[in-house]
């Protein structure tokens, strides 16, 4: 078991942005996670990341209680992330900001460097290395949060919505690339709207709504599970499903 | 730009043989000081982000203990310089611990406050002069207590200093702090998700800034013989340390000196225009150079220039050409 | 008694550092903004206030209106010119942007009216007045009570009015404020107007106590950071309660240690503060 998650509840005040949500992964799987909006996707991922501390549960990643230690330390541990609004390093190169995550692992600059060209390559960006990042519209922003944070050699990503926003033509670049790092040794949690792409790659989904998790399982048997459907068209169309 | 650096360090080398007269040497010896000490703010407010509108308490510790030492012990000033070092840096923990996890308003706001304190305290404090200050040897009585008559020595010196200075802020741009640093100030969140360790390393890079800041106000003391509360921890101290860096670039590495070679010369002339009003007028030309940066070009002359000279290359160019369509 | 006199004459200066802090909390609250010219604008009321006496002639009422009004006024031009377009950049350019301000504004004032310390000349509000064994003077009771008022005042206008839900609501969340047909842009200038307007007045009712220079300012602002993090981020009505605890703070600094210290326990108790209890009493760091 490389990532469980148990009995994870976030509050914010009095709004329970996630209740009881329970995740367990497997190394070398590639888990989907769906959900209308604000069903408490991204809150869960971020207690996933260390990004915000679970208010109940437990998060523990390779034998290790991760549940309060910080982002910093998740990342070290082996759990890399992108973010649902690309992040990048604006003022800085696509090199440069490989580079911040190739010296995770790497505090020699050359050392870093191999990696990064490395990591360039394997992610077709390597012409862009000298440009800016906020040159990059945001296909080309989001490949670049997924080569930075390769770069820091994870276990497992955690991609938001990696996938949102691109044409058809790149987003079948981009499942190849998701494809490509997974053969690479890489456990994914994929979060994503794309049904497409959740059927294509996650071998294992876990949908949620209004903070619970209310469905498991295979793509094809929770994209015909009653509470899934009603979960994103309301309760009218049930009737029309069957 | 590797010619320009050599250039400017032939330059600098040779100036006060050029220009021998002591006023200019007086003018190149304030260049030199405010570009260390605005080079040292660079290290924490330009590279980092980390915005320290108080960083004269560093300066003013370095100025004070050379000449603190000197009166209550007889030792020469320069022994004093370690133990300013010493307590600009437990000031920088003191300050960057508790603020470096909140957010940067935080340590902003309490570079401040720490600054206006230790300048009220040191104001009411006879141990270390009040406010009369404190003075340095009047004559040398040895070597070690750099008592130069010419301020040709002192020239050589600061640059000398200047030069280590920038040397291992070049360093520090291509190590792995170096990147981390401008990680932190281009987004922390995204710094944390790839294991940056944000606050360890904002303190040392003011831990960084603090030494060398320090070092900077006790090379002043030695060198002017005199300091008190106001010329060592005065808010001027620290607004032209911001100003300069980032009117020639905060976070390059020869932006404060671009912003020290704009500065000095106009701050001056102006002193010279307006005589007793200078001072004064000149905070209001600080106070509006620096609305104006923030307002217009936050990266300063670097920035501006890296914009305007591609244009100005195509523009020589289509003159060079003009039957060019 | 003495010492209740200390302490009733620090709550009612605190009274006046809460409505001037009041405006600091509400900008940062909903801009995550720090106005370091803050101070500047309680100077500028001082000024106002003078000069509405001196050229005018009027009252307490007139001179306070003037200060509140122009400097409402100033601090929408403000937002507008400078603060609006440095919002959407790095945070060099805003904290340096009020700073620079600040250096603008108070070295301005130095020019205009040199570093003689002025007063207000004596107003109807004169004399003292004893409650039951405490002297206070007039001028700093009334000041002490219609900041107190005023502070309230603005909380009440925060929260329950509909323009005070606006803005509230722009600070929980700009882009449900838009949907909803509010203008960020619009709540956002008048923010700052109440903000600049309130330290405006409270200078004016301070000038009617204190005698003041250009050089107030930065106490001022150093002042407010302490009072709206001991408040609490955001918060008014913490603001409120730190600013009375600030005052009672510094008037029984003063008393037991001598004025000198006065502002140096402050900041003090500013570091401390960052250290072991930033959120302050209401609010989360």
């Amino acid at each position: 078991m490389l990532l469980e998650a148990t009995n994870i509840s976030k509050a914010f005040g009095d709004f329970q942005a996630v209740a009881g949500a329970d995740l367990r992964v497997e190394e070398g799987e590639i888990v989907g996670l769906i959900g209308p909006n604000g069903a408490g996707k991204s809150t869960f991922f971020n207690c996933l990341a260390g990004d915000l501390t679970p208010t109940t549960g437990r998060v523990s990643f390779a034998g290790a209680e991760l549940t309060h230690v910080s982002a910093e330390a998740h990342a070290r541990a082996g759990i890399g992330r992108t973010f649902q609004v690309p992040a990048t390093f604006e003022d800085m190169t696509v090199f440069e900001n490989v580079m911040v995550g190739a010296f995770l692992r790497h505090s020699r600059r050359d050392d870093a460097r191999d990696r990064t060209l490395s990591v360039l390559d394997m992610t077709g960006l390597q012409q862009f290395a000298d440009q800016p990042a906020r040159r990059l519209g945001t296909p080309g922003r989001k490949r670049l949060e997924i080569a930075r944070v390769l770069a820091t050699e994870p276990r497992l990503m955690l991609l938001d919505e990696a996938l949102a926003g691109l044409t058809p033509a790149e987003i079948q670049q981009a499942i190849a690339l998701v494809r490509a790092i997974h053969a690479s040794g890489v456990t994914l949690v994929i979060v994503e709207h794309i049904m497409e792409v959740i059927m294509t790659l996650a071998v294992r989904v876990v949908v949620f709504n209004h903070g619970r998790v209310i469905a498991r399982g295979k793509p094809e048997e929770v994209v015909r599970d009653q509470a899934v459907i009603e979960a994103y068209l309301g309760r009218r169309h049930r009737a029309d499903a069957r | 730009m590797k010619w320009a650096s050599l250039v400017l360090s032939a330059a600098l080398l040779a100036y006060p043989l050029l220009l021998p007269d002591p006023f200019y040497l007086d003018v190149g010896l304030s260049f030199l000081l405010v570009a260390l000490s605005a080079s040292a703010w660079n290290i924490v407010g330009g590279y980092a982000g980390q915005v320290s509108v108080g960083h004269g308490m560093f300066f003013g510790v370095g100025a004070y203990a050379p000449l603190l030492v000197f009166n209550l012990w007889g030792a020469p000033p320069v022994a004093g310089v370690p133990l300013g070092i010493i307590i600009s840096l437990i000031l920088a923990v003191g300050v960057g611990t508790p603020t470096f996890r909140l957010q940067g308003h935080y340590f902003s706001m309490a570079t401040i406050a720490v600054a206006e304190l230790i300048r009220i305290l040191v104001g009411t404090w006879p141990l270390v002069g009040a406010a009369i200050g404190l003075q340095g040897p009047a004559v040398g009585r040895a070597w070690w207590d750099l008592t130069f008559r010419s301020e040709l020595p002192y020239y050589y010196l600061f640059l000398a200093v200047l030069a280590l200075l920038l040397l291992i802020t070049q360093q520090v741009e291509r190590s792995r702090f170096g990147y981390y640093l401008r990680a932190i100030k281009s987004g922390e969140r995204a710094a944390r998700s790839l294991g940056v360790p944000v606050q360890r390393t904002k303190l040392y890079a003011l831990m960084l800034s603090a030494v060398f800041t320090s070092l900077a106000g006790s090379l002043y003391a030695i060198k002017t013989g005199f300091v008190d509360p106001e010329s060592g921890f005065g808010l001027l101290i620290s607004v032209q340390m911001v100003i300069i860096a980032a009117l020639g670039g905060a976070g390059t590495l020869y932006g404060p000196l671009v912003g020290a070679l704009v500065l000095i010369p106009l701050q001056t002339a102006t002193n010279d225009w307006l005589g007793g009003g200078g001072t004064g007028l000149t905070y209001i030309l600080y106070g509006g150079i620096i609305v104006l940066l923030a307002r217009f070009e936050p990266g300063g002359l670097h920035e501006l220039w890296y914009a305007v000279a591609p244009k100005l290359k195509r523009r020589l160019q289509r003159k060079e050409r003009p039957h060019a369509a | 008694m003495l010492l209740a006199q200390v302490i009733v004459g620090g709550l009612l200066l605190g009274a006046i550092y809460a409505l001037f802090s009041a405006g600091l909390t509400l900008i940062w609250g909903m801009m995550n903004f720090i106005n370091f010219a803050h101070g500047e604008f309680v100077m500028l009321g001082m000024y106002v206030a003078l000069l509405t006496v001196l050229w005018v002639h009027g009252g307490p009422a007139v001179f306070t209106l003037a200060a509140a009004l122009l400097l409402f006024l100033a601090g929408v031009v403000v937002y507008f010119a400078l603060v609006r377009h440095v919002l959407r950049g790095p945070m060099l350019a805003q904290i340096l942007s009020t700073f620079g301000l600040a250096l603008l504004l108070r070295y301005t004032a130095f020019w205009i009216f040199s570093a003689n310390v002025v007063s207000l000349p004596q107003t109807s509000l004169s004399g003292v007045v004893n409650l039951g064994g405490i002297f206070m003077p007039l001028p700093h009771l009334v000041a002490g009570l219609a900041a107190a008022a005023l502070t309230l005042a603005l909380h009440v206008l925060l929260t329950r009015t509909s323009i005070g839900s606006r803005l509230l609501a722009v600070a929980e969340d700009r882009r449900a404020a838009m949907l909803m047909g509010i203008r960020p842009d619009r709540m956002q200038a008048i923010a700052w107007g109440l903000a600049a307007g309130s330290a405006g007045l409270a200078g004016a009712l301070m000038a009617t106590a204190y005698p003041w220079s250009p050089s107030v300012g930065e106490t001022f602002v150093l002042t407010a950071f302490v009072v709206v993090t001991l408040g609490g981020f955001g918060s008014v009505l913490g603001a409120m309660l730190a600013g009375l605890i600030i005052g009672i703070i510094q008037a029984l600094s003063a008393f037991y240690l001598g004025a000198i210290y006065k502002d140096v326990v402050v900041y003090a108790l500013f570091v401390a503060l960052l250290w072991f209890r930033p959120q302050g009493l209401m609010g989360k760091a």
